[in-house]
């Protein structure tokens, strides 16, 4: 492969860790360090938790690189290596019976559920800031189970497709796409006291 | 699932429901897509559901990160020469 004098691609810089260049990896953590920290604080919520999955990653990285390859992104599969370090943390709690009831539409025509429906107070940028939303944001996703964090996060705010995601956490798109359906529920429903009008 | 009668432009709210959860930012323009803007135009309480499911989106995507320490960066290198160190010792 012929490496340019610019910027080597993904596959020039892996190549030359696979044959123990320990620049060409640091290369490597500088371009996707803000990635894998963006990713494992957005599912941790915690700076020094984050930090941990941040290192884990990358060691695993470093251990595993002869195992890459290339037949997907890079970035998928060190998305999958924070997604899986996430996972094998934490057990599932027994959310699932109630994420499962956000399958079924709310009765419009109910008082209760109309009332749950009332608008939400604009939200400028500064009130993001306040550490009181910020608190209710943390709460409200460290109730998901981890499996659902980590759709939510891939699909709503890392932005990542269905089929992407899918890739990512071994599920299939149908169960990515339920669990994310689920997520977006449980969380606006935990949102809302402190959001309506 | 209960089923509402169908009442604005053919839909009824629990078809928008799960619509309105696989793809919120839809700028498709297929005839169901241009059905289900028709609901929402008419319906509050689908409209008022949408309205905050973007915004607890936004909120998320928005959130304030903080920078990675220093520390962390170089700790992982630490940790990388270790293991190098190991590799070595064990092919000798």
């Amino acid at each position: 492969m012929k490496e340019s004098h610019h910027t080597p691609t993904d596959a020039q810089l892996i190549s030359r860790v696979k044959k123990g260049d320990e620049r060409a990896f640091s290369a490597l953590v500088q371009r996707y360090e803000h990635t894998v920290w963006g990713f494992a604080y957005k599912l941790c919520r915690d700076k020094e938790k984050a930090e941990e999955s941040f290192q884990d990653t990358f060691v695993n990285v470093f251990r595993k690189i002869d195992q890459f390859d290339g037949r997907s992104k890079f970035s998928t599969w060190l998305y999958t290596i924070v997604a899986n370090n996430c996972l094998m943390k934490r057990r599932r709690r027994k959310l699932e019976d109630l994420l499962e009831s956000y399958d079924e539409a709310p009765d419009v025509e109910d008082e209760e559920v109309q009332k749950q429906l009332a608008s939400w107070d604009d939200t400028p940028a500064e009130k993001l800031l306040r550490g009181e939303l910020k608190e209710q944001l943390d709460r409200a996703i460290q109730q998901l189970p981890d499996d659902y964090k980590v759709v939510f996060v891939l699909r709503d705010i890392e932005q990542k497709t269905a089929e992407e995601t899918a890739k990512i956490t071994g599920l299939s798109v149908p169960a990515v796409k339920s669990r994310l359906r689920r997520s977006r529920m449980f969380l606006r429903q935990h949102l809302h006291e402190f959001m309506k009008q | 699932m209960k089923r509402r009668p169908v009442h604005i432009h053919l839909l009824s709210c629990a078809d928008v429901y799960s619509h309105l959860c696989d793809n919120l930012d839809s700028k498709l323009d297929s005839e169901s897509c241009r059905k289900i803007k028709a609901h929402l135009k008419e319906c509050k309480n689908c409209s008022a559901l949408l309205d905050s499911l973007k915004k607890t989106i936004y909120l998320y995507r928005h959130y304030p990160a903080p920078k990675i320490s220093a520390k962390a960066r170089k700790e992982l290198f630490a940790i990388i020469h270790m293991e190098k160190e190991k590799r070595k010792r064990t092919r000798c």
